[in-house]
């Protein structure tokens, strides 16, 4: 997979952190409080991994910096620019791979592209110089005029990797964007945002492979109950919990030690 | 062009080019729709049927016809579209996007008024060739039905935004939309009704579309063309007023 300057187009845009959010609270009708007060700082260039069990508000915390759930307290900015009230500049620097495999089953895969650039504002001849750029980045290129329902789940979450990257986004946001998808495929992606993030692309990660965020994140923080508990690097992590390594903070965080891979060789050895 | 230009019209390209790759479905089937309607009012039963207000009875229901299956399309799309982006997600691609409400809005309303203004036109192009079809107030006819496409695009962003399963659009369409239309008088005279039901024709708005699209075409209306034409450009614009609402609140589409 090849790549070119991700950011170039949006420099002149980038001020401040990269994702900057501040008190952070979302309450949906039902009560429930997915984000409790939750203040976050990511910068420039920052490869960010967000961490948590199922329900932590790991893809609250995106949505609501994506404009796809609306905050009940606190303040957005990406780049400087509010995500919230004036989202507009916000929205364009922002590329997100959802967990979901949300495509258009309208659409074909080219048209999947040019239709996302189009709704972020590139003109044609960009948007398929572009797409045809990515398509071949992602080994799409012989299925470009295949509806998108026609294909196999490994082509879907490529297809939505570069779907996100189309209008070159400084910020990109992957949720859990090797969910499901074979050795290769995660390797290959995984080698991808490596080198984009080395380009300039500020990356936000959520997964649930702590071994994915220990190779690529530099900065993590763990989302426990809708609040942020602690951040760090790995080692720093894994002190803070007085542990050995990222899985054991990890388990310590939902409290289940009692599944840590050395408690558990210490009983089969005893 | 500028970046908010492309973005509304790719927004719009997504709506049309939708309902023409399924063209069979939504422009073959209603075409169908209304030459079997044609067939059997007009040329079957038709001929047994005397002259409604001195107008041949085929000539006589084909304006309605024609404003039937621009006001459906212009519904059904809108409302099977928004449902369909939801159910699958890809809803959320134009959410993300710097789109304000108003383009988001917009644009999900003129993709049904596009396929509405297909369905009309060839409708009225087929209905052309059969019967000698006059229009005589032009300045009727084209207010009278972009009112009638946009209120009814309205309707169908409406149902599509709140219907949380298929079943809830085709409740609305079947119940609700489809007796308004036929009992607004598409395919007779309101003044043919013993009462209470002429008295209760008069509170259908759909009477009053009925009346401006014939009025526009055949020169004869049962209602005030004045009163229609106003009533209509209210109507439409407190639907799209509180459309906007919606669409600027997040109502169902933003959690």
């Amino acid at each position: 997979m090849s790549t070119d300057g991700q950011v170039a187009k949006f420099s002149a845009a980038e001020r401040g952190n990269a994702l900057q959010i501040e008190g952070l609270v979302k309450r949906y009708p039902t009560g429930v409080e997915a984000l409790r007060c939750v203040s976050l700082e990511i910068e420039p260039g920052d490869f960010f991994g967000l961490l948590g069990p199922n329900g932590a508000g790991k893809s609250t915390l995106i949505h609501c910096t994506t404009g796809l759930a609306q905050p009940t307290a606190g303040s957005i900015h990406v780049f400087g620019h509010d995500a919230i009230n004036d989202y507009a500049d916000a929205r364009q620097a922002v590329g997100l791979a959802p967990q979901e495999l949300n495509l258009d089953w309208f659409l074909t895969v080219e048209e999947t592209l040019d239709y996302h650039a189009g709704y972020f504002g590139m003109p044609k001849r960009e948007r398929r110089e572009r797409a045809k750029e990515l398509l071949e980045t992602f080994s799409l290129t012989e299925k470009r005029d295949e509806r998108t329902r026609t294909l196999s789940g490994g082509m879907k979450r490529r297809l939505i990797l570069a779907r996100a990257l189309m209008h070159r986004p400084p910020l990109l946001i992957l949720d859990e964007p090797t969910a499901g998808v074979d050795i290769e495929l995660r390797l290959e992606l995984w080698h991808y945002v490596r080198r984009i993030n080395q380009e300039g692309t500020t990356i936000l990660l959520t997964t649930h492979y702590l071994e994915e965020a220990e190779q690529l994140c530099d900065k993590i923080a763990f989302i426990h109950e809708g609040e942020i508990v602690s951040q760090g690097s790995t080692t720093e992590l894994a002190a803070s919990y007085g542990v050995a390594n990222l899985e054991d903070a990890y388990l310590k965080l939902v409290g289940r030690q009692e599944l840590s891979r050395s408690r558990v060789e210490e009983l089969a050895a005893s | 062009m500028s970046a908010a230009q492309i973005r509304f019209l790719t927004l719009w390209r997504r709506e049309v080019n939708r309902f023409m790759k399924i063209k069979k479905q939504t422009i073959g089937a209603p075409m169908l729709e209304t030459f079997l309607y044609i067939s059997v009012f007009g040329a079957a039963l038709g001929s047994r049927i005397d002259k409604l207000h001195g107008i041949d009875y085929v000539v006589f229901v084909i304006p309605g016809l024609i404003m039937m299956a621009w006001a459906m399309n212009a519904f059904s799309n809108n409302a099977s579209s928004i449902l369909q982006q939801k159910f699958q997600g890809a809803i959320q691609d134009q959410l993300s996007s710097p789109a304000s409400p108003l383009e988001l809005l917009t644009a999900f309303s003129l993709g049904g008024f596009m396929r509405g203004l297909v369905v009309g036109v060839l409708t009225f192009a087929a209905a052309s060739v059969l019967v000698d079809l006059p229009v005589d107030h032009v300045l009727v006819l084209l207010p009278g039905l972009f009112l009638v496409g946009f209120f009814f695009a309205q309707l169908g962003v409406l149902i599509g935004v709140r219907a949380e399963q298929f079943d809830d659009v085709a409740i609305a369409q079947t119940f609700v939309l489809q007796p308004l239309i036929f009992l607004g008088g598409v395919f007779y005279s309101a003044t043919l009704l013993p009462e209470p039901f002429q008295t209760l024709t008069h509170f259908n708005p759909v009477y009053y579309m009925i009346n401006l699209v014939r009025y526009g075409f055949l020169g004869f209306s049962e209602a005030d063309i004045a009163l229609s034409l106003l009533a209509l450009t209210g109507a439409t614009a407190a639907i799209f007023a509180f459309n906007l609402r919606l669409f600027s609140r997040g109502y169902k589409l933003r959690a």
